[in-house]
């Protein structure tokens, strides 16, 4: 293992033109050039809509897309993930190093840097967050399960006022990219909600009711106006840390405006219209505006390799654990699974369901990650051929004995199941209308269960499913999707069986393979270097496209609209959308 | 008359209990419950929604959740609080309160005013072609659901070049203090909404207004009126529409809660700040106590609108006592 596991490749200049502001002099970062295609002009507005409004202001106060969106622009953390290539860069700790064992980070926080009510931030604010909000299990939003390492906490001290200490209880590969989702809140302004008669107060602090003064933060911006359900204003925070390299204080624009639509036709009404400057688009959508773009429209589509967690990539699963003996029976052999492998017509979803706007999904990790992707896993992906299918299911001894044209299970029943899936998902209900298909043109009869998108997670953590197309997000570290991924954790939904009292996996019930990938989940979290962690999830992913556990489908490309006095969002030379709020600028 | 009114009011309660209790029943029922969502955000783990469940009550039996929200509303007038807000449920209906009533209310008056005086004109001009013209926009009102008309206007403004869809205000209008050209503004906008929400319930109207008031002019007594050498504008309002008004009293009672319920889905369409979206979302969030006090609000409203129509109907027709 390195000694110092110091940022050199990304090392951040923080030169900063020496003007003094009070005691400390302000340790300024220089964004990266990948967020920026060329230098801005200040002022304008830059206007974006959110489906709904936010619940609160309170990022760990609510589980909400929206205050997770907007809260993001007004609070930093200690190190982020580049929007772009997603490699952990300085955030308010401007480096840090490991101990030589790798259970002691030290790190380093940026001095000078300001709230937007010019209070100053240091190592105070840093402990606060960690332990009344991230780590608090009070708080509705809380990281706890993220920090909880074998059973024990991860501990943050403070050493001075710009120096944090964190203890690990073991080696922790993702430390980093976790610290990056745990934006710092101001104790200043957080500390009076607490009490210790109610836990639960800390959620309450900064709701939608707040005096908009009292939210302050270190972000670009911070906000100015609310106007309840129809918009919110942020403006420039003049305490702003970010530069850009020829030593302009970014954000470029006045003002990041959120337009809230909960209708996505409006949506892209209003985006046509003008009145929208980026809309984060469909499909379905994307031809009738690329035509209009072709026809002198004042937008431009762009179209990006996948690098989000979401779209969400799809997958098709059995129940390992069903009732029925024969159904489970089939389930859990894997030549059944080989056989609904080759029912997957994924040229044809891409092309129908995504208008060619999907790429076949990985194992789960996005191609575009060259962290973690394993590319060996394309040559075992099983081709759409119904031959093969028919061929493997006679080989079962899966025949149809009675002439009806619906194979028979060994005693005697219809090889029948449901396949169920989120209703308000078009693209998975279109998929679940295509593998019936398939199926059925092979002897399987298969009923769909269409229900809401929230009640799939019950129905499926409840193992009251037979088969189900689902979809979970990606994420850069495949850690980070532990709970999903790793057999016997809470979201194996597909073979409960394996899940244990208090989060404890029961080895027994495991398939070899299975009882292998929760090894390399293990392997993969308590090491810190990163070419050993990558053995690791390439294994994983080997024999996820082996055994199939789950079937994956498809994942949806990045598409994005974007008005054309907007700049710097663009596509990259990797063939990646680009676009950061602090770095666009108007034309 | 007070006496009847304080029967009127005393008579609301047990019915006000009964309905809060079907509409709790009806929220149970439903499967899932507010903590469901967080099962598919993998950042969240199961402890922390059981968590989240014991703080919020949930883990309680359905009755001991009812009792508790009853409480708080007789001892203090506290009507619950917001699962995803975390904030008073008072207070957010009070804020999405104003434009709600604004926009229903000119919708209302919108309906009324034309359709009263378009009912009356179909009946005494009964198959002619303004009848027959009025009657066909009238079942096309009835017919286009609301939210697809709203959908097919804002289409039609779009494809003329307008920049004006969705929403009251145009974005930079939004939280701006007043103006002149505010105002334009929102007449821009606004027109959308009053056509795709109103029309339906102007077709009602009208149609309920012109068969009335033919019923009432095949009577003898307007027959009367007219041999003894009225005026025909005499006998028409002041004999036949004041008597074919009365059921359309009745209608306009039950009006009153559409002020805050009504057209939930066109406000969606239209992207209004108006509480029909914000019910849909509690609704489909399962914020209990958000959806309670709502619909506990639109049923008081109801039983209000019956009882101002009521009072109304006696005041305008002498031969109605309510004593």
């Amino acid at each position: 293992m390195k000694k110092f596991f110091s940022l050199s490749l990304i090392l951040v200049l923080v030169l900063g033109l020496s003007f003094t502001v009070g005691a400390q002099e302000l340790e300024r970062k220089v964004v990266s050039d990948s967020l920026i295609g060329e230098i801005g002009e200040y002022g304008g507005e830059y206007v974006i809509s959110l489906t709904s409004a936010p619940q609160t202001f309170n990022y760990y106060g609510a589980i909400d897309w929206s205050t997770f969106s907007i809260m993001t622009n007004v609070l930093d953390s200690l190190v982020e993930a580049n929007p772009v290539t997603k490699e952990i860069e300085p955030g308010l700790a401007k480096s840090w190093e490991y101990s030589d064992d790798g259970t002691t980070v030290t790190l380093n926080l940026r001095k000078g840097v300001k709230w937007s009510d010019d209070e100053p931030f240091n190592a105070d604010d840093v402990i606060f967050t960690f332990n009344n909000l991230t780590l608090n299990p009070n708080a509705e939003a809380n990281e706890v399960s993220r920090y909880e390492i074998e059973g024990e906490m991860v501990e943050f001290t403070k050493v001075d006022e710009y120096t944090v200490e964190v203890n690990l209880p073991a080696p922790y590969g993702p430390f980093m990219k976790i610290l990056s989702q745990a934006p710092i809140a101001p104790e200043h302004k957080l500390a009076k909600h607490l009490d210790p008669e109610n836990p639960g107060a800390i959620n309450e602090a900064w709701s939608t009711g707040t005096e908009l003064s009292e939210i302050v933060g270190t972000g670009p911006f911070t906000i100015d106006q609310y106007s309840v359900d129809q918009k919110l204003v942020l403006k420039r925070n003049p305490n702003s840390w970010r530069y850009d390299s020829e030593g302009n204080q970014l954000p470029y624009v006045d003002q990041l405006v959120y337009v809230f639509v909960q209708n996505s036709e409006v949506q892209l009404a209003q985006f046509q219209a003008g009145e929208i400057d980026q809309l984060t688009i469909s499909g379905k959508d994307f031809p009738m505006l690329k035509q209009q773009e072709v026809d002198g429209a004042d937008f431009k589509v762009l179209t990006g390799k996948p690098v989000n967690p979401t779209p969400s990539p799809t997958h098709l699963s059995f129940n390992f654990d069903i009732a029925d003996k024969e159904l489970r029976e089939a389930f859990r052999t894997l030549e059944f699974r080989e056989a609904m492998a080759h029912l997957i017509d994924r040229q044809r979803i891409i092309d129908d369901v995504y208008n060619t706007l999907a790429i076949e999904s990985g194992m789960p990790v996005v191609p575009t990650n060259k962290a973690f992707y394993n590319p060996e896993i394309e040559e075992l992906r099983r081709d759409f051929n119904l031959e093969k299918a028919r061929t493997i299911l006679d080989d079962l001894g899966y025949e149809d004995t009675d002439g009806d044209g619906i194979r028979e299970l060994a005693d005697g029943e219809d090889f029948e199941f449901t396949l169920t899936t989120a209703v308000d998902s078009q693209d998975r209900v279109d998929i679940a209308s295509l593998l019936k298909d398939n199926l059925e043109e092979v002897g399987i009869k298969v009923n769909l269960n269409l229900i809401k998108g929230s009640l799939v997670f019950d129905k499926a953590l409840a193992g009251e499913f037979e088969s189900m197309v689902m979809a979970f997000g990606n994420q850069p570290d495949p850690q980070f999707r532990k709970a999903i991924w790793q057999p016997g954790r809470a979201l194996y939904y597909w073979h409960l069986s394996t899940m244990g009292e208090n989060d404890q996996p029961v080895m027994e019930n495991m398939f070899d393979w299975e009882k292998e990938i929760f090894e390399m989940f293990e392997k993969g979290q308590v090491t810190m270097e990163h070419s050993a962690r990558r053995e690791y999830y390439d294994r994983w992913q080997l024999i996820n496209a082996q055994k199939l556990p789950v079937i994956f489908i498809t994942k949806g490309m990045d598409l994005s609209a974007v008005q054309d006095n907007v700049g710097n969002y663009y596509v990259n030379d990797n063939g990646i959308i680009v676009g950061v709020n602090y770095t666009v600028y108007k034309k | 008359m007070m006496n009847y009114i304080l029967r009127r009011f005393l008579y609301m309660i047990p019915l006000m209990i009964l309905i809060s209790i079907l509409s709790f029943t009806v929220i149970k029922l439903q499967p899932g419950e507010f903590g469901s969502q967080y099962f598919s955000n993998p950042r969240v783990s199961p402890e922390t929604v059981e968590n989240l469940r014991a703080r919020l009550g949930l883990d309680q039996p359905t009755y001991m959740q009812y009792l508790t929200w009853v409480k708080g509303i007789v001892t203090e007038g506290d009507f619950g609080y917001s699962f995803a807000y975390k904030r008073p449920v008072a207070e957010l209906i009070w804020e999405r309160m104003g434009w709600t009533v604004v926009v229903a209310g000119s919708t209302i008056l919108f309906t009324w005013v034309l359709a009263i005086p378009i009912g009356i004109f179909s009946a005494t001009h009964k198959y002619s072609i303004f009848d027959y013209v009025f009657t066909f926009i009238g079942f096309i009102g009835i017919s286009v659901p609301n939210f697809f008309m709203a959908l097919l206007l804002m289409y039609l403004v779009l494809s003329m070049g307008g920049t004006e869809v969705g929403g009251l205000f145009s974005q930079q209008y939004i939280g701006a203090p007043w103006s002149i050209a505010k105002v334009i503004d929102l007449l821009k906008h606004i027109w959308i909404p009053l056509i795709a929400i109103g029309t339906a319930g102007m077709a009602g109207i009208l149609r309920q207004m012109r068969g009335n008031l033919l019923d009432i002019l095949g009577e003898q007594y307007v027959q009367t009126a007219r041999a003894k050498g009225l005026n025909e504008n005499v006998v028409i309002y002041k004999h036949a529409v004041r008597n074919a008004i009365n059921p359309l009293i009745s209608m306009f009672g039950m009006q009153l809660p559409k002020l805050i319920s009504g057209t939930i889905i066109s406000a969606i369409v239209l992207n209004l700040p108006t509480m029909g979206p914000f019910f849909y979302d509690a609704l489909i969030n399962q914020d209990q106590y958000l959806v309670m006090t709502f619909l506990m609000f639109s049923a008081f409203m109801m039983l209000i609108g019956n009882l101002i129509a009521d009072l109304l109907l006696a005041l305008v027709d002498p031969r109605i006592r309510l004593d």
